[in-house]
């Protein structure tokens, strides 16, 4: 009997509250022992864990790359796979490999089969790749069935070409679907954070709106406490409602701080927005138990009449190098906009008497205007300031040359008034010029209208040993 | 009064790669009914001062964690050529000394 068949067989027997164990929100940085061996002893019914978010930017969605190492993913799979095996419940990974695309997916099942492999354990095992075909996508545009998210402009075949992965954020029905298939442990590519933890609430027959809402704030551990932290959450629901608790005894959920949680990352702190409807946070009321444990109820969920899930995909813009220096010279720093500016014409008469300027090159000075690009100039210069040149061209050498280029004309600009003729720069390490690789940005993020999600996102299903 | 003399917490972050949202947190109900009654001056003053026009603004007071909410479109979006903050985690600086 699988996991979930034990599961879904007890809970026939005998209704009674679930217990999910949210073990990470970001499965790949650690685990913290203490708080997850804490909840294990609690008597889960079963362990989620989500590996990712689009906050992340576009690098990893673009490359197939994962945010965090190897190493890291694999120790804490190795944890979260070892003690599910061991209680015997159902083990569920959102997003998987950071950005949920086919490679990001296949390297997070390839560790789990190694994992499996080296200790010896055996499950079921099933998996959603949430990768979208550009054919399907091109159709959806042609028939208006794509739109544009927040500021994005709306979607044209060419992006959709350029981009190098497109994948959806899968919702609860593929977490469902993939438990339907009676297995151990579920992994999806790309999904909805709420997925992981109402999928089974959705199985067992809670309501889908308390239940999406608990599944909201688990995904992300114990960050729904005072103070918010990475460690392992308990949350139990029943039919009315559910109550939280950190497993690290000093992390409370508070009624105040679990509100709170809905702020985060979300333009609307009263609704959460899922393919197949939208919970509605607008009664929900959050009670405390004791200090450290808070009850919540009152969310409700309006299923929508289309499916529609969120698209995203990164393209490549070309490869990236960088300078980098620091700069102690007031005047230099007092004129930096237009020293730059002019080291920009002077590199590009140098770089592109042969070839057409086919790079951008930019700057900032870190004190002054690295972290912002703000309306006005400070009040006064700072004592020093970190000097960063970007450049991004068609191929590594090109930016390579440019960004070289630069850091000599920068090194020895004359500007009107300089004091400092030996040198403009301190270069804190040799050499100074850094290539980055792949450059990407995001140029899917829309929404489209899907009526068979299963055709569209078919599961795999297999017994890893 | 200065937006940082009254809130708790002050802070930025992308929701989504097209969206920055700013969570200004108060200490107790005095100090959420004394910035949530003044949602008008605090849109104008925050489209101000990110170059943003007031319908590109939105501020919602959010009662249960006694927290206004301001969402509006970054300047860049996330990760792309000229983006200085992937995460929007320190676009928050000037709210900090708002007078409302």
């Amino acid at each position: 009997m699988t996991a979930i068949a034990r599961l879904l067989d007890d809970f026939a027997h005998r209704r009674r509250p679930l217990r999910s164990l949210g073990a990470s929100g970001q499965l790949g940085y650690g685990i913290p022992t203490p708080a997850f061996e804490a909840g294990l002893a609690r008597a889960p019914d079963m362990i989620g864990v989500d590996m990712g978010s689009i906050d992340i930017g576009p690098a990893y969605l673009g490359s197939g790359k994962m945010a965090p190492t190897r190493i890291g993913a694999k120790r804490d799979l190795r944890k979260v796979l070892r003690a599910a095996r061991h209680l015997d419940i159902p083990l569920i990974v959102g997003s998987a490999g950071s950005a949920g695309a086919k490679p990001h997916l296949d390297q997070t099942l390839d560790i789990v089969r190694e994992i499996a492999r080296e200790d010896g354990l055996t499950f079921s095992m099933a998996a959603v790749g949430a990768d979208v075909s550009r054919a399907e996508v091109k159709r959806a545009i042609a028939a208006g069935r794509v739109r544009p998210m927040d500021t994005m402009p709306p979607l044209l075949e060419v992006e959709v070409d350029r981009a190098q992965h497109v994948v959806a954020q899968l919702g609860v029905e593929a977490f469902q679907r993939a438990l339907q298939a009676d297995v151990d442990v579920v992994v999806l590519g790309r999904a909805c954070d709420t997925g992981i933890f109402a999928a089974i609430p959705a199985l067992l027959g809670f309501p889908a709106g308390i239940a999406m809402h608990m599944a909201k704030i688990i995904e992300c551990a114990s960050l729904c406490c005072l103070p918010g932290g990475r460690d392992t959450i308990l949350g139990v629901l029943d039919d009315q409602g559910f109550e939280l608790e950190s497993m690290a005894p000093g992390r409370a959920a508070t009624p105040q701080s679990v509100a709170a949680h809905s702020l985060y990352e979300q333009a609307d702190p009263f609704e959460i927005r899922e393919p197949s409807g939208c919970v509605d946070l607008r009664q929900v009321t959050y009670r405390a138990i004791d200090g450290r444990r808070t009850r919540v109820e009152g969310a409700t969920f309006e299923p929508a009449d289309q499916l529609t899930v969120k698209l995203e995909g990164a393209a490549m813009i070309g490869y990236r190098a960088l300078l980098l220096a620091g700069a102690a010279d007031p005047q230099f720093m007092q004129r930096h906009q237009e020293i730059f500016a002019a080291v920009s014409r002077i590199v590009r008469d140098l770089v592109c008497e042969d070839e057409i300027e086919d790079y951008r090159l930019g700057f900032r000075l870190f004190g002054v205007d690295g972290v912002r690009a703000w309306a006005e100039p400070p009040p006064q210069m700072p004592r020093e300031a970190f000097v960063m040149g970007e450049c991004i061209a068609p191929t590594p050498e090109r930016a390579d040359e440019v960004i070289r280029t630069t850091k000599q004309y920068l090194l020895h600009h004359g500007y009107e008034g300089r004091l400092s003729t030996a040198g403009n720069l301190a270069f804190p390490l040799t050499p100074p010029e850094l290539a980055v690789g792949e450059a990407y940005r995001f140029n899917v993020f829309h929404l489209m209208e899907i009526d068979d999600m299963a055709r569209s996102f078919p599961l795999e299903r297999e017994t890893v040993k | 009064m200065r937006l940082d003399s009254i809130a708790k917490v002050i802070r930025s972050k992308n929701a989504g790669p097209c969206l920055l949202t700013l969570d200004v947190m108060l200490p107790d109900e005095a100090a959420f009914a004394y910035v949530a009654e003044r949602v008008g001056p605090l849109r104008r003053q925050v489209a101000r001062r990110y170059g943003r026009s007031e319908n590109e603004v939105a501020v919602l007071p959010f009662r249960p964690a006694l927290a206004v909410k301001i969402t509006l479109p970054r300047d860049v979006v996330s990760g792309d050529v000229g983006d200085r903050d992937v995460y929007g985690a320190q676009q928050h600086a000037p709210l900090l000394d708002i007078e409302l």
